[in-house]
């Protein structure tokens, strides 16, 4: 990847971080459990994945561990549609 | 009130046991398991070696979970099948009947059989309990000899690199997982060993396990050096456990055969996981998969199906994202190599047969150090890609793999010697999303 994909990559991580929420892709997923045992306030994001459900949990920090931690690039982080309201879970 | 048997506690027969549960809410499901640890993750076990997930964390369900979906797992291993009686033979001789049945054994490690397999200190990795057994010689042993070659092989060299046990590893080839790996992806892979630390011996084959008093204490190679170890972890391949249906006369090739519905030669008898042969529409062929995510969506296919649906099992395109020497790998469809790996017979876990399919395509590769692209273009498509390193690139491409993208518009760029693939391939996906944006690859 070129340095200003990387660089792209990272500012689009941040604003996730500001305003995302964790998506996992399951064709990926092994259910080995790394993303729930570091998730630092509990939450099982291994179900999530099982289930193929986002992390829509309103506790959820974006603190990104469970995406970093991840050894198979399961979880990636997708920006919250802030003023739409049949996809973001905190409006609707 | 219908019963359903389940023969397999892993991840085929868990699917399998809710798929049947959301179609029949009021059946009988039992599921035989003579693994004492039950359902626990196969893949999170390299993750256990390197101390990276406690044991705990391995099991995705609960017993909630379980009483939920009215499970019963029985801890019993099912030693004969009568098709004709619809009865399931426990090994304690205990007659249970069926009405549909699955077969969800999985496959095991083969052993080669070399002088001195039997010591003690000789292990493979296949369950919980191989996991256990490794982590407890790993306490003592100071040095490991690692034979094999794919996946399973390199998780045991960082699994004991890990927990600081010095790791030979042999090949008996010249270079790493040759039939799907090309010469600068093993590379890439045996530099990152040897910087960690692993002695990589190439042309090494063992001719015999040297024992004291039972135990391992080294190995001959053939060429008469000889390597002091306390252990052995062998990984050279697994074959499917299809004693069971071969004994009950069902139609077996070098897995159980299933048609596209995952049922057997019988009708009301159904396999899936790593013990079903499959039919591949892509290449006409029937093939193997070693892979978690296959192995549960056959086994919700072989439960919607067991329970009265009509729902094709249809193979997708096998994808793994594994670690390799710590580098995060992507393997999607035919990316095989030509030439014969002496390291393997067969296949090894978290494989796929598609992967050493030799396509008819051309290679087009950018970056030589840790971050890679290889992409194997036949026509207008791409028919496979190795993606290590920066995993930006691999969702996209497992899309547009499994998508078919006509690439036609970007196929001579992305030929042109020293292309740079990666951002081709990006701005090409740009586009192709949001053309394609209303077709979802489901797998
Ligand atoms: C170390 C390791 C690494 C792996 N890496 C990857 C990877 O990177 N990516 C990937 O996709 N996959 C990987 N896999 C493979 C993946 O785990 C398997 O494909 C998957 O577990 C297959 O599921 P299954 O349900 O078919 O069989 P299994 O999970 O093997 O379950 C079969 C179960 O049936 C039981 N059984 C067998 N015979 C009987 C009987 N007669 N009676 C009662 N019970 C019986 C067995 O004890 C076992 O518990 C890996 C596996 C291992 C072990």
């Amino acid at each position: 990847m070129s340095l200003r994909g990387a660089f792209q990559h990272e500012r689009k991580r941040r604003e996730a971080l500001v305003a995302g929420y964790v998506v996992p892709d399951n064709v990926r997923c092994v259910q080995c459990g790394i993303c729930s045992y570091n998730c630092p306030i509990g939450i099982d994001v291994r179900r999530h994945a099982w289930l193929g459900e986002p992390v829509h949990d309103s506790h959820c920090l974006t603190c990104g561990e469970c995406v970093a931690r991840c050894p198979r690039g399961v979880l990636r982080f997708e920006k919250t549609p802030l003023f739409d309201a049949e996809k973001n879970p905190l409006l609707g | 009130m219908k019963r359903y048997v389940m023969v397999g506690g892993g991840v085929a027969a868990l699917a399998a046991a809710e798929a049947v549960r959301r179609q029949d809410a009021g059946s009988e499901i039992l599921l035989f398991s003579e693994d004492p640890f039950g359902f626990y993750s196969r893949p999170g076990l390299a993750y256990l070696l390197t101390g990276e997930v406690p044991e705990k964390q391995l099991f995705p369900f609960s017993a909630q979970d379980f009483r939920r979906l009215r499970l019963r797992l029985l801890h019993h291993r099912v030693a004969a099948v009568d098709l004709r009686a619809h009865v399931v033979v426990t090994a304690e001789g205990k007659e249970v009947g069926y009405d549909r049945l699955l077969l969800a054994t999985g496959s095991s490690a083969v052993m080669p059989s070399l002088p001195g397999a039997a010591l003690e200190g000789v292990v493979k990795l296949d369950d919980m309990q191989d996991a256990r057994r490794i982590l407890k010689l790993a306490r003592r042993a100071r040095r490991a000899v690692v034979v094999g070659g794919g996946i399973t092989a390199l998780e045991l060299v960082e699994g004991l690199a890990a927990r600081g046990v010095r790791v030979h590893y042999l090949l008996r080839g010249e270079r790493y997982w040759r039939r799907v790996l090309d010469e600068h992806e093993s590379a890439i892979v045996e530099r990152k060993l040897e910087e960690d630390g692993v002695r990589i011996h190439r042309h090494a084959e063992v001719a015999e396990i040297l024992g004291k008093r039972g135990r391992v204490a080294g190995v001959r190679l053939k060429n008469g050096e000889v390597i002091k170890c306390k252990m052995v972890a062998i990984a050279v391949g697994v074959r499917p456990n299809k004693g069971l249906a071969e004994a009950a006369g069902l139609r077996c090739g070098r897995g159980v055969l299933v048609d596209a519905f995952m049922r057997t030669g019988d009708p009301d008898v159904f396999a899936a996981g790593d013990v079903a042969e499959v039919y591949d529409p892509l290449s006409g062929r029937t093939v193997l998969d070693t892979l978690w995510p296959t192995a549960r969506t056959q086994g919700r296919a072989a439960g919607l199906n067991m329970a009265g649906a009509n729902h094709p099992y249809r193979r997708k395109v096998p994808i793994n994202v594994t670690r390799l020497a710590g580098i995060t790998t992507t393997i999607i469809g035919t990316v095989g190599q030509p030439g014969a790996d002496k390291d393997t017979l067969g296949i090894v876990r978290g494989d796929s047969e598609t992967w050493r399919t030799l396509p008819d395509a051309i290679a087009a590769q950018e970056g030589f150090e840790v971050n890679r692209i290889r992409l194997m273009i036949a026509g207008r498509h791409i028919v496979g890609a190795i993606i290590m390193g920066n995993q930006l690139l691999s969702q996209p491409l497992y899309r547009m793999i499994a998508g078919q993208a006509d690439i036609a518009p970007v196929r001579e760029q992305l030929l042109r010697p020293g292309a740079p693939i990666a951002d081709i391939l990006a701005a090409f996906w740009e586009q192709w999303r949001v053309q394609d944006g209303n077709r979802t690859v489901s797998v």
